[in-house]
């Protein structure tokens, strides 16, 4: 299964919510997005906003400093 | 035992404490600044009173001023660093940072994406500064520590803090996404 990445590597909030934002709504229902983030206040806030919109959602701390988080658009 | 899996680890040094811990704790903080040095905790005035001694340093004449001929400025200028233990808190607000970062194994040399991304750090800091000293005092020293003081001056802040960053948000929306 494809995933699409979204990078946001030294990106501040909010912008990776709105780029997850935006992104999420080009995807159609059962994709999956990760979530590239060196950012700790993504990890509250992305997900905060993915699980409200009833989508799934696992967040990995992958390195140091460094996470994916993982949506999947299930509606 | 892998110290990463350990309950205590993961909830008091790892992962993020909720917010009304996060605002007991700065409440209380900011009762012991205030008995220990006289004065609520404040963070940007003391950039303003560095940056006048660095000033001093090559040569200028920053006490010639309006604003560091204010009774508390003037006093701050001609105090010395010594004089002036509120300003070790800014000091210790950054090594309290780095150290809260490398106990959670989360300290990481991030990237510059662009010279917008620069350019927008840049001019936001100065407006920040600016805005800082004319409203007497940033989000702590105006808001956090005008509100605790009963002082009408930080509910009028926070007001127009939303303004701001409301226009700030539309901004960041149109330059920099």
């Amino acid at each position: 299964m494809s995933a699409i990445r979204l990078e946001c590597l030294g990106e501040a909030c909010p912008i990776p919510l709105i780029k997850a934002q935006k992104k999420m709504a080009a995807l159609r229902v059962g994709e999956v997005m990760i979530v590239e983030t060196d950012h700790s206040c993504a990890l509250k806030n992305v997900p905060e906003w993915a699980s409200k919109e009833g989508y799934h959602v696992e967040v990995t701390e992958v390195d140091a400093g460094l996470w994916e988080i993982y949506i999947k658009k299930t509606k | 035992m892998d110290l990463r899996n350990n309950v205590y680890y993961k909830k008091f040094l790892k992962e993020p404490w909720p917010y009304t811990v996060g605002a007991v704790i700065l409440g209380l903080l900011n009762i012991g600044m205030l008995v220990s040095t006289g004065k609520a905790w404040g963070v940007t005035s003391y950039f303003a009173t560095w940056a006048a001694w660095i000033y001093q340093a090559i040569g200028g004449h920053p006490e010639s001023w309006f604003y560091f001929q204010e009774k508390s400025e003037a006093a701050a200028l001609v105090g010395g660093f010594a004089q002036n233990m509120q300003s070790l808190s800014d000091f210790g607000i950054i090594f309290g940072a780095l150290l809260a970062t490398l106990l959670a194994s989360q300290f990481r040399i991030k990237k510059i994406r662009s010279w917008k991304q620069v350019a927008a750090a840049a001019l936001g800091g100065l407006i920040m500064g600016y805005g800082a000293r004319i409203s007497f005092g940033c989000n702590i020293g105006t808001l956090f520590s005008g509100v605790a003081s009963m002082s009408i001056h930080g509910w009028v802040y926070w007001i127009f803090i939303f303004f701001g960053a409301w226009i700030g948000g539309k901004l960041l929306v149109k330059y920099l996404i």
